[in-house]
């Protein structure tokens, strides 16, 4: 769909003044970006540092200059989330506690129960806390999932202490030796009437300090991904992402951006609504996605 | 024009306002409106403005923000929505059916627990079916709703068939002189075609008076596609734009109404059944150039 950069790079082999094909090429790139959803500060950002890195670095001879060019901008894109390889995805230490959040209906609820399921297939024992007090049925629907996986639920339906709810939780399981723990809570974006619901995170995760608290962020997120991110950063540091819905045809450029407020890395996608369509995050495929080219992936996945 | 014309007016040249629209394309792409969407109306902005004569004691920055602004209320404004409640109770038949659907988690069911209190207060009754028979809980989440606003629910089976249900609610409405049918369905991706399919034999067999597209105003460019999708492999007839309390700017509103010729009627503003006003183009305005 995106061919600009295709067209882009046609541009830059076909000129012979190295300098304009440059500036053609990055406005295109700037482009895809763009269209992907990436922060715009972040494309400008992002395009001033590979446009600097074509001008000034010369194209070595023994590659295609091409492949160079696609390897310069695969480098700038994947150094934003933590270099080219796939993420550590096992717990650190035993037991090992988690925290999901996110914006109302990115899927913070159903990836749980994925990630439950993923670890539970690993051979972990996994018990799973409802701490979302405000969704109508939110409790219910953990149960359903836990259900469906096998995977206890604990939770205090008509208790309306999300903290509380939280905690006990977590001290059930710690206590019956489980080693995963997996806390849901609930949407929340934190602007205006919301800022008590960023306090009520902040809250959960200083009353179970968890290790790693997740963002749950939806494929299709636009401009305000950045500000968001960043602000829930600020209440609980994110230490990783996962990216919802890539089973639709959102590019997940503002999932960038959100790794690029957060310092986080992005840990696992989610690809479908059923509980085993979680994979691995790919930095291959992702970037390949972002800037819309299928050709590139190949590409990339020679270096 | 006289000699002294010269010394009032002044021809706008396209080098005087490039920096001027630069600015303005990023506040558009910043507040989500596509980039498509935006280029087009930039460039529109651009034609109209070069070579026009204008007096020399006018800003530019001025003239080329109020063309801008009144190109967008133009575009707005000729897709403007209805008034629900009117067409409602113009339409006079019972019921009036209103089949809402869109991609997973943007806020369907919510919207029609407000829709449902929104007619409530109007003095019209509703009657919900809860077509979504897959994701967990979904029938619990609208069964508190119903109880909560006293709206009856013809609830479905997990794993049943979402046609029947809605249609189960339709001749519970015709039975019951009730005057309005909200049917929920399940969230789908707009590429699925099984999925998408299975709406369409929904929209098919409830004979919506109304379909309702809802959209999430959080979400980029895909906003834009999934309306693409949606359109011709199912079609609708106004969008309800959610979670606009998240600081959205809702450019997805101008990509609509630009590209797709669609209105959006109301725009949800936080969880509760209140929260769910009107849209108007003066909003959207404001809202842009804050
Ligand atoms: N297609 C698709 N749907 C997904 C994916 N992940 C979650 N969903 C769906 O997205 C919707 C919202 O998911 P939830 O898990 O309820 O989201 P949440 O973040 O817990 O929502 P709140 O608790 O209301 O904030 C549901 O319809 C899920 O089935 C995914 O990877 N692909
Ligand atoms: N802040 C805010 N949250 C909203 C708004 N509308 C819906 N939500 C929240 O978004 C989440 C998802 O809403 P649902 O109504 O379950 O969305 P849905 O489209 O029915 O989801 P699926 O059926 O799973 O596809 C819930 O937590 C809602 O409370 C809104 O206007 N503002
Ligand atoms: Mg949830
Ligand atoms: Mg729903």
């Amino acid at each position: 769909m995106l061919d600009n950069l295709k067209d882009a790079v046609k541009k830059f082999l076909g000129s012979s003044d190295y300098n304009k094909a440059v500036n053609d090429f990055i406005k295109d790139l700037q482009i895809s970006l763009i269209k992907a959803d990436v922060n715009i500060k972040l494309v400008n950002e992002l395009t001033t540092k590979i446009k600097n890195r074509l001008s000034s670095e010369k194209p070595p001879s023994t590659i295609e200059r091409r492949e160079w060019f696609i390897s310069i901008v695969y480098q700038e894109l994947s150094n934003l989330f933590g270099g080219n390889k796939e993420p550590d995805i096992m717990p650190k230490k035993l037991p090992y506690v988690i925290m999901l959040v996110g914006v109302q209906g990115s899927g913070k609820t159903t990836t749980s129960g994925k990630l439950a399921l993923f670890y539970k297939k690993k051979g972990y024992k996994v018990g799973l806390v409802a701490a979302d007090i405000y969704r109508p049925a939110a409790y219910d629907q953990l149960i359903q999932i836990g259900n469906q996986i096998n995977v206890p639920v604990y939770g205090e339906p008509g208790n309306k202490d999300a903290v509380q709810i939280a905690k006990n939780g977590v001290e059930k399981f710690l206590k019956e030796k489980y080693d995963v723990i997996i806390v849901d809570t609930a949407g929340r974006h934190g602007y205006g009437e919301e800022v008590k619901l960023l306090e009520e995170m902040k809250s959960i995760y200083e009353s179970i300090n968890p290790d790693e608290v997740i963002l749950v962020i939806d494929a299709s997120i636009g401009q305000k991904a950045y500000d968001l991110a960043s602000r829930f950063h600020a209440a609980s540091p994110i230490g990783s992402i996962i990216i919802t819905k890539m089973d639709g045809t959102a590019k997940g450029g503002g999932a960038l951006s959100a790794v690029a407020a957060t310092g986080a890395t992005i840990k696992f996608i989610g690809t479908g609504e059923k509980l085993d369509e979680l994979e691995v995050f790919n930095p291959k495929r992702f970037v390949s996605r972002i800037l819309g080219m299928g050709d590139i992936e190949a590409i990339i996945e020679k270096m | 024009f006289s000699f002294f014309d010269f010394l009032r007016y002044k021809t706008i040249k396209e080098e005087d306002i490039t920096d001027l629209i630069e600015e303005f394309r990023y506040q558009l792409l910043e507040a989500d409106v596509s980039y498509e969407v935006s280029e087009k109306i930039l460039e529109d902005l651009k034609n109209s403005l070069v070579g026009k004569k204008v007096s020399r004691s006018e800003e530019l920055e001025k003239i080329v923000l109020d063309s801008l602004k009144k190109s967008i209320e133009e575009i707005l404004t000729k897709n403007r929505g209805f008034d629900l409640i009117e067409e409602i109770k113009q339409k006079g038949k019972k019921p009036y059916v209103i089949v809402f659907f869109g991609v997973n988690g943007v806020g369907k069911t919510t919207t029609i627990a407000k829709v449902a209190y929104m007619l409530k207060k109007q003095g019209l009754s509703s009657i919900i079916a809860a077509s979504d028979t897959f994701r967990a809980a979904a029938q619990e989440q609208l069964a508190y709703h119903a109880q909560k606003l006293e709206v009856p629910l013809v609830k479905g089976k997990y794993g049943g068939d979402p046609a029947a249900v809605a249609f189960d609610a339709i001749s519970s409405a015709k039975s019951r002189g009730i005057d309005v049918v909200l049917v929920d369905t399940a969230g789908r991706m707009h590429v699925d075609s099984d999925l998408v399919e299975e709406l369409k034999r929904v929209v098919r067999i409830s004979k919506p008076d109304l379909r309702v597209l809802v959209l999430d105003s959080l979400a980029g460019n895909d906003a834009l596609e999934q309306a693409k999708y949606f359109e011709n492999n199912v079609g609708y007839d106004a969008v309800i734009l959610t979670k606009v309390d998240a600081d959205a700017k809702g450019g997805i509103v101008l990509s609509l109404a630009y590209e797709l010729k669609k209105p959006v009627i109301y725009l949800g503003i936080g969880q509760d059944y209140d929260n769910l006003i009107p849209f108007s183009p003066d909003w959207f305005i404001k809202r842009i150039f804050q």
